[in-house]
């Protein structure tokens, strides 16, 4: 397997924002390797599910060697003398198959439990890795698709164990059976079962790589058939406003066809599995060589039931591999994307010894740009000084990276050319923790935790009080409509709970910035007040968040554009315009428009 | 037959009679009966063939036994291949018609069920979550197509053991009797298993569900918790579900690995016993040899069947209730009926409302006794309070919804009597959140004309604010907007949605105001868009904007389904009325004269 050279850095936990006490350490160079050594802490349950496979396989066998023995019994010319050596057989056979079903459990439940565990320590890790990142890496990494991971590659992962492993070791067991034991009826019966193995990994080999191809475009064609669906029907009043139902109707016919035809394909390839027919052609090779072998007086007939017997094993292997392996394949992959997500650079540390003294909010921006990695500049060339306690309006149309600018302040960014200082000194010179609990960032789309209300406003301050949450609650005109509920404070928020509109959810998220009380308050507004009540709340809640600390507001709101101290008018990542009200209405014919 | 319980359903699913959903569900056969009966013979063929392949081996045994005689070993060889071979022939084309039957079956039946879903109107998508629609078309239709195969399998298997049975009691009664006590045990374990199976993995499920939300939820907030460095608290509810999940999927791990175990030392003390009352029989030359042997090798052919046997009858019920849930959507009433199909010519945009009567719920009236006239070419502003009717009003010009009573003239003439399909394409409609489809921009402009040329639509793109939001696009009009319109901002999915009905040129247009805020660059441009559509439609304008408001040739102001004033903007605010206080609570904040006030009111305020 070509595991080993995707995978970019190996072991680089040491520069991290958070990490807790390594518990154990993981080896990360390849997916088989990482996977390998998470197993490795349970090496005496793999070893007992190694041995359960064997003595599962190794008993199985007995059966139909006895069979064979009984059988000689049976029709020997003194078979009425045999009857209590025909009762010792039948009761050795019976114990040795219901040992047999206790092997096959301590196997089942060894890979199980490796399994289980591997999935929850696997999650534990990535989970712990997740927390580490910088927020760069959270910026960019889609939550869906580190959902996806979690959930689904972690579920492979598992999956690897059990079934997977346990049939592939298990089958293993079952193919090596017949090789070990038909010698002991004549040495020219090893042939068959090794032949038939050599023809078997040949054929699914071939069988693998023909399928592969027809199911991701099973899996492709589904997507874009499930995708227009999902939208045709969201968008229902779009397509009936637009008169479109047809060709809805026709492009579903279109898409849900090609799915069709995938799907065919792939049922025809399944249909002409080889290794079914090579198991029935070993079957009777085998067959004809054991009777061969009696006509000629080599072997018993009862050793032809036995050796026939043996060759019916190689059934549980031709029809269970087929999907323990790609299961294989698939918890590799898994492994793959989750590892590729773990090893990604972190960029940030935290800086422990950094500049550590209380914040007084001033900040400057001195040729500042930044891009994401291999992407185009986001921002460019951006100076500007900024006094503690002034506030700052930033506007600009969508995609003009004014959220990048602000997010370079309190490092969730770092800039590539230029500096940005906090009090005159580099924000990458702060202690990190020093650096961010000064600066409270409310995001565009804030996020609230399934907790009580009073529980999220404190989320920063995890001691606070009552009284303070309430006073919080209060400044940040939040305590109105938190009292409308009839648990006011307790009301629990989220799928469970209560949802709230845009504009409270904001005016909470100001309640927690009070109650933390940071010199840098920067604000990603975009909610919109429906009524003018309203608006005049929010108002308020802005001026006295603003007020005392140096504040950042991105806002669609005039007013709050007219009474900043600074205005800095952004588009396509440049600053095209900088000063007050006044002077901007004097200077800038764009921002006249707006207020026109 | 009445399946379905619980989560699943919907208030149109209804019951069907056992012959309808028969007759229903042999419609969509009817078309595949060739293959059908392909897949039938291919399976009795394959289940003669490998009962008879026991046979002939265990026959082998006695014939041979005392006669190896060259021929007899090769006849018997050959035969065991001959049907080894066949066997996989015909299971190849078996399978393989079996595919595109059922592949055929659930195209029709999902194809169907789909036409109707965009057939309902949109009563029904405000009734029914359109995610669950999906998975009926989706899902239902392929569980449903699976009851072919869910049938052929289980017939085969239970082919074989009925054939094989009737030749073990041919052969010796007694000992058959031995084989057949098996079934019923293995039966009820089957059972039993299933529902212990099947409640550890709900238990499992849930547990998982609950890792999932927690990680969904930390990561989500992130940037919050490391905003005020909590990680660690996010990590302990995170540790906390994990290894909850742990115990209770290992306990779900021990009860579905126990069950192979269980059936295998079973089917070996089974062996055993044959082994030992099969032997004595033969000395006592009741049986031959090869006969004792046929029972051993039976023994297996019947326990695993009747395993699945155990779970043939809940995969036959899935695949009924799926097909009645399509049937159902396929079959749910269309509340908007056309009484003709006319043609519409020279549409000049007049339209009336004459005393009509609107309720979405029997008991909720929206409209009551609504007359109302609009001149063609008029831009006529909708306000009120929410639930005022004023939406209604707009969606029943589209002919979204069904009226109750009165009636409503466009040009004249009755709406019910229009070729709807038609109508539609003289109407454009902006809803208040933008839907777009993940295509490109252009794809999306032009999805009311499709067949508008690249070159007319950049020339309309650049009559807005000299084009300059498509500067702001990474690609222009090229670039793909992603899922539902994701990768643009509300005010650039506004700005697409106005554009598509300028490449529609409607006669009347409908817009339902976006209360989004935007900035105020896009808002400009937005602005000017309007502006060009307003030239040259009628317009019904539910407004939030007051610069909306005020461009409006005429304000109607709606309270409970009715309208209680009406006239411009400088006259209505002069009144002193209605409107002046929804202007007082709604549009008063976005004056420009509220801007240069807000300073003072927050300040002395403290």
């Amino acid at each position: 397997m070509n595991d080993d050279k995707i995978i970019p850095s190996g072991t680089s936990m040491s520069i991290t924002e958070f990490s807790l006490p390594q518990r154990f350490k993981t080896n990360r160079k390849s997916p088989l390797r990482w996977i390998l050594s998470h197993a490795k802490r349970n090496w005496f349950i793999l070893l007992s599910a190694v041995i359960g496979a064997f003595c599962n396989a190794a008993l199985m066998s007995v059966s139909p060697m006895l069979i064979g023995r009984a059988y000689n019994l049976i029709t020997a010319p003194n078979a009425k003398e045999n009857t209590g050596a025909l009762g010792t057989l039948a009761l050795i056979l019976g114990i040795s198959q219901v040992i047999r079903g206790g092997m096959q459990l301590i196997r089942n439940l060894s890979f199980e439990l490796i399994a289980q565990r591997t999935e929850r320590n696997v999650r534990d890790e990535l989970y712990i890795s997740l927390l580490g990142k910088s927020m760069t890496f959270h910026s960019l990494q889609p939550v869906g698709d580190t959902m996806a991971r979690a959930t689904n590659d972690v579920r492979q992962v598992n999956f690897f164990f059990s079934p997977g492993l346990n049939m592939v070791i298990g089958s293993l067991n079952f193919l090596i059976m017949p090789v070990i034991l038909a010698p002991t009826y004549h040495p020219s019966l090893i042939i068959t079962p090794v032949v038939f193995i050599i023809m078997y990994f040949l054929a699914l080999w071939e069988y693998m790589g023909k399928l592969k191809p027809i199911t991701n475009r099973v899996r492709e064609s589904f997507g874009k058939l499930n995708t227009r669906l999902a939208e045709a029907l969201d968008g229902i009043e779009t397509v009936k406003g637009a008169s479109q139902e047809k060709s809805e109707v026709a492009l579903f016919i279109k898409n849900a066809t090609g799915y069709k035809n995938a799907v065919v394909e792939q049922g025809k390839t399944e249909a002409r599995f080889l290794p079914l027919l090579l198991l029935s052609t070993a079957l009777a090779i085998g067959l004809l060589q054991a009777l061969l072998l009696y006509k000629n007086g080599i072997i018993d007939m009862g050793q032809v039931i036995g050796y026939y017997g043996l060759l019916l094993m190689l059934d549980f292997p031709t029809f269970t591999s087929l999907w323990a392996y790609s299961q294989i394949a698939t918890g590799l992959a898994g492994a793959r994307r989750l590892l590729e997500l773990m090893n990604r650079e972190n960029n940030l540390d935290q800086n422990l010894t950094g500049f550590n003294e209380p914040m007084k909010g001033e900040v400057e921006f001195k040729g500042v740009s930044f891009g994401y990695e291999d992407g185009d500049p986001i921002l460019e060339n951006i100076s500007f000084k900024v006094k503690p306690g002034q506030t700052v309006a930033i506007v600009g149309q969508t995609g003009s990276s004014k959220t990048s600018l602000v997010k370079l302040i309190n490092r969730t960014y770092d800039a590539i050319t230029g500096e940005v200082l906090v009090d005159g000194v580099n924000v990458r010179d702060w202690n990190l923790e020093t650096l961010r609990r000064n600066i409270s960032i409310i995001e565009q789309d804030i996020f609230l935790f399934s907790r009580s209300i009073g529980e999220n406003i404190a989320f920063g301050k995890p001691g606070a009080t009552r009284d303070e949450i309430e006073a919080a609650a209060k400044a940040a005109q939040a305590d109105e409509f938190i009292l409308t509920f009839k648990d006011g404070y307790d009301t629990i928020l989220g799928e469970r709970g209560v949802t709230l509109s845009g504009g409270q959810r904001q005016r909470l998220a100001l309640a927690r910035a009070f109650l933390t009380d940071p010199r840098i308050l920067i604000l990603d507004d975009s909610t919109s007040a429906i009524d003018s009540a309203t608006e005049d709340r929010i108002q308020r809640a802005i001026y006295t968040a603003a007020k005392g600390r140096t504040t950042f507001i991105i806002t669609h709101r005039l007013s709050q554009i007219r009474w900043a101290d600074l205005i800095l008018v952004m588009r396509k990542g440049r600053l095209v315009a900088m000063g007050s009200h006044e002077e901007l209405m004097k200077t800038s014919e764009s921002y006249q428009r707006i207020f026109s | 037959m009445g399946f379905f319980e619980g989560l699943d359903a919907e208030k149109y699913d209804r019951k069907y009679q056992d012959r309808d959903l028969v007759k229903r569900i042999l419609h969509y056969f009817k078309p595949e009966r060739g293959k059908i009966i392909l897949v039938s013979v291919m399976t009795i063929l394959i289940s003669l063939a490998s009962a008879t392949s026991v046979m002939i081996i265990s026959k082998a045994v006695d014939w041979l036994k005392n006669d190896p005689k060259l021929s007899g070993i090769i006849l018997v060889s050959s035969l065991a291949f001959g049907i080894g071979f066949f066997n996989w022939v015909a299971n190849w084309i078996g399978r393989r018609t079996m595919v595109q039957a059922t592949a055929n079956v659930v195209m029709k039946l999902a194809s169907d069920g789909f036409q109707a879903a965009e057939n309902h109107d949109l009563s029904f998508y405000d009734e029914y979550s359109s995610g669950r629609i999906v998975s009926r078309i989706t899902t239902d239709t392929q569980d449903f197509g699976q009851l072919i195969s869910v049938i052929t399998d289980v017939a085969s298997q239970l082919l074989e053991v009925v054939i094989l049975g009737v030749v073990l009691v041919g052969i010796e009664w007694r000992l058959s009797l031995m084989v057949f006590v098996i079934m019923p045990v293995v039966f009820v374990i089957g059972i039993l298993f299933r529902q212990l199976a099947r409640k550890a993995t709900q238990q499992g499920m849930r547990a998982m569900a609950n890792v999932n939300s927690t990680i969904k939820e930390t990561i989500s907030g992130i940037s919050v918790a490391k905003n005020f460095r909590q990680e660690k608290s996010i990590y302990d509810a995170f540790n906390e579900a994990n290894t909850r999940s742990y115990q209770v999927n290992w306990r779900r791990g021990v009860v579905l690995g126990l069950i192979f175990p269980l059936l295998n030392a079973l089917a070996g003390v089974a062996t055993a016993v044959m082994v030992y009352v099969g032997g004595l029989s033969v000395t006592s030359a009741i049986v031959t040899a090869g006969s004792w042997y046929l029972f051993l090798l039976s023994l297996d052919r019947f326990l695993f069947p009747v395993m699945n046997i155990s779970a043939f009858w809940s995969s036959i019920q899935n695949g009924l209730s799926a097909s009645e849930r399509v049937f159902a959507l396929i079959d749910a009433e269309p509340a908007v009926v056309q009484t003709d199909n006319r043609p519409v010519v020279d549409l000049k945009g007049q339209i009336d409302f004459q005393n009509v009567c609107f309720y979405y719920k029997e008991d909720e009236g929206v409209l009551e006794n609504l007359t109302l006239h609009i001149k063609p070419r008029e831009n006529l502003a909708i306000v009120g309070h929410t639930g005022a009717g004023k939406s209604s009003v707009a969606k029943l010009i589209a002919r979204f919804y069904e009226f109750q009573s009165g009636s409503i003239l466009i040009d004249g003439k009755d709406i019910r009597t229009f070729d709807l399909a038609e109508y539609r394409k003289h109407l454009g409609f902006v809803s208040q959140t933008p839907f777009l489809f993940s295509d490109t921009v252009l794809e999306n402009i032009r999805y009311t004309r499709q067949n508008a040329t690249e070159a007319e639509i950049t020339a309309l793109a650049k009559q807005i604010g000299d084009g300059e939001w498509l500067e702001t696009l990474p690609e222009g009009l090229h670039t793909e907007v992603g899922e539902r319109g994701s990768r643009l901002s509300m005010g650039q999915r506004q700005l697409v949605s106005l554009m598509r009905v300028l490449v529609q040129h409607p006669e009347i247009f409908i817009l339902d105001e976006a209360t989004a805020s935007i900035d105020p660059f896009t808002e400009w441009q937005i602005q000017q868009a309007l502006n060009l559509i307003l030239e040259r439609s009628t317009s019904i304008l539910i407004a939030h904007r007051l610069s909306t408001v005020k461009s409006a040739d005429r304000i109607i102001v709606m309270e409970q389904g009715k309208v209680i004033e009406e006239g411009n903007h400088m006259g209505l605010l002069e009144n002193g009325g209605h409107y002046a206080m929804l202007y007082n609570t709604y549009f008063r904040h976005q004056s420009l004269e509220y801007v240069e006030k807000a300073r003072e009111m927050v300040e002395s305020e403290r």
